[in-house]
Parts: C-alpha cells; structure tokens; sequence
C-alpha cells in the first residue's frame, strides 16, 4: 500500500457549458480520483469569471477547486487524463501542505470577521 | 536618516539608508490563488518587482515568484498586462 498524500487541483472549465454539464464535468474527476484509490476532501466550485489572458480564444472559465488524498504513482495518470479531457481549458495539480490549509483557514476566518464587523456597522 | 559621507561607497553605503521593515514580517506561506496579495508585488506591466523594492526575505520572494507564475498559468493573472493607456 503506497502511502498516501494531500494534493490540490484547480481546474478552469469552459464557462460556455451550462451548469448542470459543469457539475458533470466535476463529478467525473471526483470519480476519477475515487476508483483509482483516492479519497476527494473538499469540492469547491469558485464559479465563472474572466480569464486575465484568453486560452483557446475563451475568454471566461469556470474555477473548481478539488482537495484530495492519493499516492504519488496516481499523478501521472490523472494528469494525462485531465488533458485528455476537452472541457477543462487549464489544469494546476499541486502538493499541498498543512501550513497552507492552516493559511487559507485563518484568513477566511478574518475575512468573515471582516465582513460581520461590517453588517453590525450598517444595522447599527 | 543618517547622512552618506561623500566618500563612502559600495556596501556600507547602501546599508546606512535601508531602514524599511520586511512587510511580511515572518510569514512563510504564499497562497497563489490571493490574486489581491500578489498584486503588490507585480508593477502594472505584470512583471515580478525585484527584492531591492518589495524588500521581502529571500526565502519569501522566491515563494512570491513562484505563486505568481502559478497564477498566471491559471490565467488569474496576466504574463503581459495589455491595457496600459
């Protein structure tokens, strides 16, 4: 049993298909991950916005963000297969560690203190 | 503050003026989705700015760069910024 890691995957999927083929689209690598021996912790679909620079003369993506448990031979695989893969205009696949969840947790937290500091402003 | 002899030159020079603190401080993590973060340290070309501006540590600004070139393969942000007018 090869030990297993915790990666991250951002894909960018062609904004031009509607919501429920998205869905499709993200349901397919989640089940992808899952027969090959991973295990998907988190789906979080960003949604449509604005790509800085066209790819594929497209010039908007859908962001979906997968946080998953798999070994490191499954890389490779999945790497081809998300290329393979017509509707996912870019694809960043990274280790992630611990520090970064930590990060990415804190300043949500803050942010969302932010965010109820200023309602309170606006009720008041 | 202080003022440079006119004869001091090289790296005592240098030194003498650089009293600006490290804006991260100790922070080790660079997260490359924080596209409003990472935007410090471009100029409004896009480019990456040197160490000597952003004054950040070493370790940081090879962090730094390396998120931005992340945000970038994930058209988050622009490799060339085309609007300048």
């Amino acid at each position: 049993m090869a030990e297993r890691r915790r990666y991250e995957t951002t894909l960018i999927i062609n904004a031009a298909l509607e919501d429920q083929e998205i869905d499709a689209v993200i349901s397919k690598v989640t089940k992808y991950i899952e027969d090959n021996g991973g295990e998907v912790e988190n789906v979080k679909n960003m949604g449509r916005r604005r790509l800085a620079y066209p790819i594929n003369k497209k010039y908007n993506g859908c962001y979906v963000h997968i946080q998953f448990l798999a070994s490191s031979e499954f890389q490779t695989i999945y790497n081809k297969f998300l290329i393979l893969e017509d509707t996912i205009l870019r694809h960043l696949n990274l280790d992630l560690p611990d520090a970064l969840i930590d990060y990415r947790k804190q300043r949500d937290l803050e942010a969302g203190k932010a965010t109820a500091e200023k309602a309170e402003e606006k009720s008041e | 503050m202080s003022t440079i002899h006119p004869m001091q030159t090289g790296a005592a020079a240098r030194t003498k003026n650089k009293n600006k603190p490290n804006p991260l401080g100790k922070q080790k993590v660079i997260d490359y989705m924080d596209i409003k973060f990472l935007n410090r340290f471009t100029n409004d070309q896009g480019r990456i700015l040197p160490r000597r501006i952003t004054g950040v540590s070493a370790y940081q600004q090879r962090r730094i760069a390396l998120a931005i070139k992340y945000a970038r393969h994930l058209a988050l942000m622009p490799f060339v910024a085309q609007d300048i007018s």
